[in-house]
């Protein structure tokens, strides 16, 4: 017998209309009323420094400007999206204070999480040294700083296929570095 | 399962953490790590008032202008709204929206005037509009989409914000490919469009939503363990953000897939969340739906009741609101609740009529499962000779309407098996688990039931 209609055919929202009638209007508002508030909840809730805290300001209204005909309750939208971004912004200098603590011994140390992470670190930097320089570019460029084929084919003077197919190459070279360092076959 | 914190111990941890013992401090901790809905509330009751953020000094307050039209994020609103425009303008003289074959020949790359921002997301808006009723060509426009989204430099817009444009476009070929069934595509097109929502700072919006495509394509594939966690972090991720109608849709989903997998009393408990906001927010479609959904899974409690009364109510809305496949659908409710209440030919009837009324509308895949639900019931009647008239009617239908081989084999198979006096209700059923999948899987080959040893 039939089954409940899935909702997956109406999924997500239509995105993207930020210059449609009034939706410019809305965000200047939006902007213009919300922006100081959202800064001062970065500072004072989460302590992030006033201009750390201006940019995710910035990252906040830079997301939802793109965005901004679908979504529904802005001032709240507005304020998860600040706790969000100041959460991912804590976590990550957080990680990096965890590193550079500056005490002796230090706390982080002992942790098991982060000397995997280092170990990998230091696995990565093996592997890379061992693919050659065009190909730790490529690698960096594409998995590290996720940038797509077609910007890396325009920064190099190059076309998208010609460096997927180098990408392709250079995956495999690392795979064949990483196999020897570790004696897996 | 776990129980939200109330908004009255989470005030109290906002507004005075002391108060609250160790023990129970450290549980809402790693509550509201582990749970967006406890999270949200916490924001906003820890959110300062506005007396309270007005102490708050920021030092070089008072040399930033907001409303400064030199101030970046004034700047890239009207940047948007002048690309959007231009864009409207470019296309509606291109005619590309209204043409697909011209969009899938034109060079995006050889003409500078398409390759902006403002293209990028109108032609992803686009194929958003027509993914449901046109997937390939939902999936053309969206292609078009990532080219010009991908060819846009990092820095085309402040704050990686080029990301987001990415993003859409990735996702609504995505979402075009879930319809047309092109499901591992689709898989890949989600992961490129999740990979571009992280360079974002502020990228739960689009991670929530790629969360709750991927869920549904899961969905379809069965793999219902992983459609179901992934619906859910979809509905934490917009309950943080408060989209209650997209937190909706992720509740829905999660009925499905609870359905699917059997669980009939835990699908009725999020059907009936979903009912609850329709009639919150006074949303009759959404009312419709969960109505619909619930009376179905009453069916299959067996509480014909309560099942009548939901499907009723379902079709007094849709009635009223359309689309006529919904109303249809309620209608074909009602004929499961009649014929489990014991009416055979009632349900017979009332059968006959929605099956005519789907291949009215052209829904023809629909309105063959309704031909197998009269099928079935013939089948416990015993009466084999009607059944081979109904198989035979189906095959001239489907090939009709120029349906695929494995389908006209299905059928050919049921026509068959009648004929012969051989068919079984598992034939019935593989016949209809046939055509259920084969509508979003058309690479799927029928596969009659294997006849038990004699």
């Amino acid at each position: 017998m039939q089954e409940p209609r899935s909702e997956a055919k109406r999924v997500t929202p239509p995105p993207v209309d930020a210059g449609g009638n009034g939706v410019r209007a809305v965000c200047e508002e939006a902007y213009v009323r919300f922006a100081p508030r959202l800064k001062k909840v970065a500072v004072a809730k989460f302590g992030i420094a006033p201009d750390d805290a201006e940019g995710l300001v910035q990252d906040v209204f830079a997301t939802y400007f793109m965005h901004a005909a679908s979504v529904e309750q802005v001032e709240r939208y507005l304020i998860g999206a600040i706790c969000n971004a100041s959460r991912k912004h804590l976590q990550r200098t957080g990680a990096a204070d965890e590193l550079f603590c500056g005490k002796d011994p230090c706390e982080a140390s002992a942790g098991d999480v982060l000397l995997r992470q280092i170990e990998r670190k230091q696995l990565l930097s093996k592997v890379l040294a061992r693919v050659g320089s065009r190909c730790r570019e490529l690698l960096c460029r594409y998995f590290v700083h996720g940038e797509s084929a077609a910007a890396i084919a325009d920064r190099l003077d190059s076309t998208p296929g010609s460096v997927a197919v180098t990408l392709h190459k250079c995956r495999r070279r690392a795979v064949d570095a990483y196999r020897a360092i570790t004696g897996e076959s | 399962m776990h129980e939200h914190l109330s908004d009255v111990e989470l005030a109290r941890y906002a507004n005075d953490p002391q108060s609250i013992p160790a023990e129970r401090r450290r549980f809402i901790e790693r509550e509201t790590g582990r749970c967006a809905t406890c999270r949200t509330s916490l924001d906003f009751l820890s959110v300062m008032s506005e007396e309270e953020l007005a102490e708050v000094e920021l030092g070089e307050e008072a040399g930033v202008d907001w409303r400064s039209s030199d101030e970046p994020m004034t700047a890239l609103l009207h940047r948007i709204e002048a690309e959007d425009r231009a864009a409207d303008e470019l296309l509606a003289e291109m005619k590309l929206l209204s043409s697909p074959a011209k969009m899938a020949f034109t060079d995006v790359h050889r003409d500078r005037r398409l390759l902006t921002g403002g293209v990028a997301r109108r032609l992803a808006a686009h194929a958003h509009q027509i993914h449901e009723d046109e997937p390939l060509d939902a999936v053309t426009f969206a292609d078009a989409a990532i080219v010009i989204a991908e060819s846009l430099p990092e820095d085309a817009y402040p704050r990686k914000a080029v990301y987001e444009v990415r993003g859409d476009a990735w996702k609504e070929r995505a979402n075009a490919l879930r319809v047309a069934g092109g499901f591992p595509s689709a898989l890949e097109a989600l992961t490129h469009a999740e990979r571009a929502y992280r360079n974002l700072e502020s990228p739960a919006f689009g991670l929530a939503s790629v969360a709750l495509v991927r869920a549904g394509v899961l969905l379809e594939q069965d793999r219902l363990g992983e459609a179901a966690a992934l619906a859910e972090k979809a509905e934490m991720g917009f309950a943080h953000l408060v989209q209650e109608e997209r937190r909706m849709r992720a509740v829905f989903l999660r009925g499905s897939i609870t359905y699917k997998a059997g669980e009939v009393a835990s699908a009725v408990k999020l059907f009936e969340q979903v009912q609850e906001y329709g009639e919150d927010v006074n949303s009759p479609r959404w009312i419709g739906r969960a109505s619909y959904a619930i009376g179905n899974c009453e069916v299959d409690r067996g509480n014909l009741g309560e099942a009548s009364l939901q499907f009723h109510r379902a079709l007094v809305i849709f009635r009223e609101i359309g689309p006529e496949s919904e109303r249809l659908s309620a209608e074909w409710g009602l004929c499961r609740v009649v014929l489990h209440g014991g009416q055979p030919s009632e349900a017979i009837r009332r059968l006959r009529a929605v099956a005519a009324e789907f291949e009215k509308c052209s829904m023809i895949t629909l309105s063959a499962l309704v031909w197998l639900d009269l099928a079935e019931v013939l089948l416990a009647l015993g009466e084999t000779k009607q059944i081979a008239e109904i198989a035979a009617r189906l095959f001239q239908l489907f090939k009709d309407a120029g349906m695929m081989t494995g389908a006209l084999t299905a059928v050919a198979y049921m026509k068959e098996a009648a004929a012969a006096g051989k068919l079984t209700a598992d034939g019935v059923n593989a016949v209809r688990t046939y055509l259920r999948r084969s509508s979003s899987r058309p690479e799927l080959v029928f596969e009659p039931p294997v006849e038990p040893f004699r």
